[in-house]
């Protein structure tokens, strides 16, 4: 688990603190590349639920990528809890699972948006973006 | 016996993720038929599916190959830990595609990535295997498919 | 449509309230302001009558004033003139002060003979308030006025007085305000007039519009039952149930028809979504259709990303068939929100039925497993000596080994791919070949679908991976196919063991059925088949086939080497379709060039030198050179220009190019363009020559010359 740098201001706008969650650590680094939003700081990424969860009470984060096939403590379960801690919490589950029963399950969890693996850098940004509206 | 539906939808799940992922198609190479356990590259991402089909499907990479990916990718990590999560996510992606087309006839496991020439990959004797190498830049993978 | 309608009666309903509150109040008011009017014109016409009676008591009074004047001078009795004076006064001022008192107080016409009354009233008091004696009786004057008589009389003289000054006056003011209240009081009969005329207008013009209204609500009242009953009918014939769902997730009281049909119940108001499917699918399934159903009516997700994950998409479901049974039908439900003024209000569902469809796709899938039925495989292999039923699945593995071979040669550009369909195609078509001369169909049948595929491959402009995938699959099926032939005919042979020797055959089949597709080549030893009933059965087969009658001889096949069994089986199959095809013509034809009406078709083998020889003669049309240069032309193997400078020898090697055929049409026998060019190419690769005489019109005669001695292993390794 890393932490991220601490939660900057930018130019007066409040600043989203975003959390990624992914046991490969190749998708954790590629959103991080991709997230160019400026009202997004990340604030640490987690590689299964268990972490996710810790690094949640720590940094508090505004919006959060959620895969689901985790070790440990999956995607669905995270939400879960996740949103128990923060009602507001805004969460984009990223996943290769495409089934239906899945997708469904995670929304009724509370998770805001569905991204399928893999995906584009434009795809991950409308996600991201459709996540803030 | 294997639809062809069944065998593209594998194809599709591999191809896609270097289209997606490295914005650089990938395309298929003549495919082939094998008895007993193909050889395997240095990286294999696998899944077991069960239900109406028993059997695995892997994705098997050389290191040289994933190398490149992950330089496409703007990866600068090319540890051994990072390739089996490349494999991984190949596996994962073939999964999910496998998932979204027969969710409800086959029953599909997480893949597991294993890494060495001479994996153990538990496959069924007498099945013969659908070999189709997946041809990417100037590397070749290949993706199996061990079903009955 | 259904939306406005329903406003348009709302506010037709809220006009129609209207109208009567307008009416009533209108029609009150009317009355009030009648009644108000009504009983001031009373008070009015009262004030009138007062003014008018007035009018005529100054002059009463100023009469009567001089009437007890006249009394008093002649000291006659003054009693009753005093009495009528003051009734006549007490009257007026009584009737004065009532006017006063009246509405007619505020006309400035009254205030003047008030003022003067007032003045006058004063006058007036000090007679009529008169009681005294006014005379005095003395005997020595007579009668004569007392004290009190002579004040009384100076009264009387002073208000006199008064009255000849003001009675005139008074009675002209009187006059003139009696005219004023007459004027006022026509004035209030007018205004009355007005008002119930104008009510009466009201009345009327409020009747007018809630006629008016009664009218275009009946006219809306027939639009809005018109609507209901297109909506009623749309109901009845829409083939998708349609319903809504509350909040509650409850169906409402409307749906349409097919919903009925669909789920074979009535029972639809609401029943909750969850009760709807609760028998019909999986509790999994259940619990995720009703987890969806509840997303709808949160505000998480837009429209799209709810379609994308909606998870009733293909809904297999078990419903009752009214015969006491279960049905199997697949569902696909489609969810719309329904915007209120406060977020979701309904979910509109439609429900699709398309068992058709998902069951059509299944039976396409069954019916490619079933063409693998068995039957006629079985009866092909009762006619099959065992032998060389082995004999040939081994070859056939070989061959699908060298396919396989073939197919795994790394491939990315297009003429890599292209290189590989020569080779698929010879290999495939030997097969078939062999498999029709033991008329074993179903192979004979898969094989040529296989080659259908390459042929197909030819014809594309441009090749990759993924045209070869089908091709995969139906080679994987091949070979599964030779497995179970390979079984069967272990089965079958088992059976057979009545015959002498049946059970060292069914040993043979048996074990290669054992070893399955990895059965070892045409290398390993095994008993030599005869060739001889193969290609007997095969002449019958293709001269039925083609019209054709022809006899076949055969010599000095039981001395092929085993190890070139294989390879001369093969080449006289494709030499001897190439003479049913081809050579032997139709018996009139022959008839005409004087020719037996059966043809003649030689196979002879034998030991030449060191190696061995095969000949192969038909005494059929024979070959022209100039056919072969123009068919091989018109296939753009050779230009034009080098057909013309192409001696006969060289015209006759044509022959033996890959992808040369005169045969148009494509038949299972021939037209492939590969037949010869198999021959060839298996010859050349034992190390041997072929060679081509002819005749036009007479005969062509092939001339095989295989080395001896050569290693044993097939061209195919």
């Amino acid at each position: 688990m890393r932490n991220g740098k601490a939660v900057a201001k930018n130019g007066g706008k409040r600043t989203l603190k975003l959390m990624i969650v992914d046991d490969s650590n190749i998708m954790r680094r590629r959103i991080e590349r991709s997230q160019r939003f400026e009202q997004l700081e990340l604030v640490g990424t987690a590689g299964n639920g268990l972490e996710a969860l810790e690094l949640f009470k720590k940094t508090d984060p505004d919006v959060v990528t959620m895969d689901i096939t985790m070790p440990q403590m999956d995607g669905i379960e995270c939400i879960a809890r996740l949103v128990a801690m923060k009602p507001a919490v805004r969460i984009l589950v990223v996943s290769a699972l495409a089934d239906k029963a899945t997708a469904v399950e995670a929304m009724e969890r509370g998770a805001n948006g569905f991204l399928n693996k893999p995906f584009t850098d434009r795809q991950l940004n409308e996600a991201i973006a459709e996540l803030m509206r | 016996m294997l639809y062809e539906q069944e065998l593209k939808t594998f194809v599709e799940g591999t191809t896609n993720f270097f289209e997606v992922a490295a914005q650089q198609p990938a395309s298929i190479g003549s495919p082939y038929l094998m008895e007993g356990s193909p050889a395997v590259h240095e990286y294999t991402g696998v899944i077991n599916i069960s239900g109406k089909r028993e059997g695995v499907v892997y994705f098997t990479a050389p290191k040289a190959m994933l190398t490149v990916l992950l330089m496409k990718m703007q990866e600068n990590d090319f540890s051994h830990e990072t390739m089996k999560d490349l494999v991984g996510e190949v596996a994962n992606t073939i999964s999910g595609n496998a998932r979204r087309d027969f969710g409800r006839d086959f029953v599909i496991s997480v893949p597991s990535v294993l890494s060495g020439e001479k994996p153990q990959i538990p496959q069924k004797p007498g099945v013969r295997s659908f070999i189709i190498p997946i041809n990417w830049r100037s590397h070749s993978a290949k993706l199996i498919v061990s079903l009955t | 449509m259904t939306r406005a309608a329903g406003t348009a009666r709302r506010r037709q309903l809220v006009t129609a309230a209207g109208l009567g509150t307008v009416l009533t109040v209108v029609m009150g008011a009317v009355l009030v302001m009648g009644f108000r009017l009504a009983t001031n014109m009373r008070a009015g016409i009262g004030a009138l009558q007062a003014a008018s009676t007035l009018q005529t008591y100054p002059e009463e009074i100023s009469r009567q004033l001089s009437t007890l004047r006249d009394r008093l001078e002649v000291r006659a009795y003054s009693g009753q003139a005093l009495a009528d004076l003051q009734g006549t006064v007490s009257r007026f001022d009584q009737k004065l002060n009532q006017l006063a008192g009246s509405h007619a107080a505020d006309s400035p016409q009254l205030g003047r003979p008030l003022l003067l009354w007032h003045q006058y009233a004063p006058v007036l008091d000090p007679v009529v308030s008169f009681t005294g004696q006014p005379y005095v009786d003395s005997d020595t004057a007579g009668s004569s006025l007392s004290r009190e008589g002579r004040a009384h009389y100076a009264a009387v003289k002073r208000a006199q007085l008064f009255a000849s000054d003001s009675a005139g006056p008074l009675q002209a003011q009187l006059a003139a305000l009696s005219a004023t209240l007459q004027r006022s009081s026509s004035d209030a009969a007018a205004r009355l007039r007005t008002l119930l005329l104008a009510g009466v207008l009201a009345a009327l013009s409020l009747a007018g519009a809630a006629g008016y209204f009664q009218l275009t609500r009946s006219k809306h009242e027939r639009a809005a039952l018109e609507a209901q009953e297109q909506t009623r009918d749309i109901l009845k014939t829409v083939r998708e149930g349609l319903f809504l769902l509350d909040s509650e997730h409850h169906i409402g009281t409307v749906w349409s028809d097919a919903l009925t049909r669909m789920f074979s119940r009535q029972d639809f108001a609401g029943l909750s979504f969850e009760r709807l499917l609760k028998d019909l699918v999986p509790p999994a399934t259940l619990t995720t259709a009703t987890k969806y159903i509840k997303l709808l009516w949160g505000d998480r997700a837009h429209e799209n990303l709810m379609k994308s994950i909606n998870p009733l998409g293909q809904l297999e479901v078990k419903i009752d068939n009214g015969h006491g049974g279960r049905e199997t039908r697949y569902l696909q439900f489609d969810f719309h929100r329904v915007m209120g003024q406060d977020g979701v209000k309904h979910v509109l569902c439609a429900v699709g039925d398309i068992t058709s469809s998902v069951l059509l796709a299944h039976e396409l899938e069954e019916s490619q497993e079933n063409a693998s039925a068995q039957v006629d495989m079985m009866l092909g292999l009762l006619h099959v000596d065992p032998l060389q039923l082995v004999s040939f699945l081994d070859t056939a593995d070989s061959s699908l080994k060298l396919v396989n071979t073939i197919l795994k040669e790394p491939a990315r550009t297009d003429a890599e791919f292209r290189k590989k369909l020569g080779g698929l195609f010879r290999e495939l078509h030997g097969i078939k070949g062999e498999a029709q001369a033991l008329n074993l169909k179903s192979i004979a049948g898969r094989v040529h679908t296989l080659e259908d595929m390459v042929s197909e491959c030819k014809k594309k402009p441009e090749l990759s991976g993924s045209d070869f995938l089908p091709m995969v699959l139906k080679l994987d099926e091949l070979l599964a196919h030779l497995r179970s032939v390979r079984e069967m005919a272990a089965r079958l042979t088992a059976l057979k063991d009545t015959a002498p020797g049946a059970a060292a055959m069914a040993a043979a089949a048996g074990a290669a059925a054992a070893s399955g597709a990895d059965a070892p080549g045409r290398s390993q030893p095994r008993v030599v088949e005869d060739l001889s009933p193969t290609l007997l059965a095969m002449a019958k087969r293709l001269a039925a086939d083609n019209s054709k009658r022809f006899r076949l001889t055969l010599g000095g096949l039981a001395d092929v080497p085993p190890s070139y069994a294989a390879t001369i089986k093969d080449c006289i199959i494709q030499m001897l379709r190439n003479a049913a095809v081809h050579g032997i013509e139709p018996p009139e034809a022959r008839r005409a060039n004087t020719k037996q009406d059966i043809g003649l078709v030689s196979v002879h083998f034998r030991k030449n030198g060191d190696g061995y020889e095969l000949v192969f003669e038909d005494d059929g049309a024979g070959i022209a050179a100039e056919t072969l240069k123009a068919a091989a032309v018109r296939k753009q193997l050779i230009s034009e220009q080098e057909a013309a400078e192409m001696d006969t020898r060289a015209a006759m090697a044509l022959i033996f190019r890959p992808g040369f055929s005169t045969c148009e049409d494509v038949s299972m026998d021939a037209g492939r363009g590969v037949g010869m060019d198999i021959v060839a190419r298996s010859v050349y690769a034992l190390g041997g020559k072929i060679g081509v005489t002819t005749h036009p019109g007479r005969f062509t005669r092939f001339k095989i010359v295989l080395p001896a001695g050569r290693a044993a292993s097939s061209a195919v390794a």
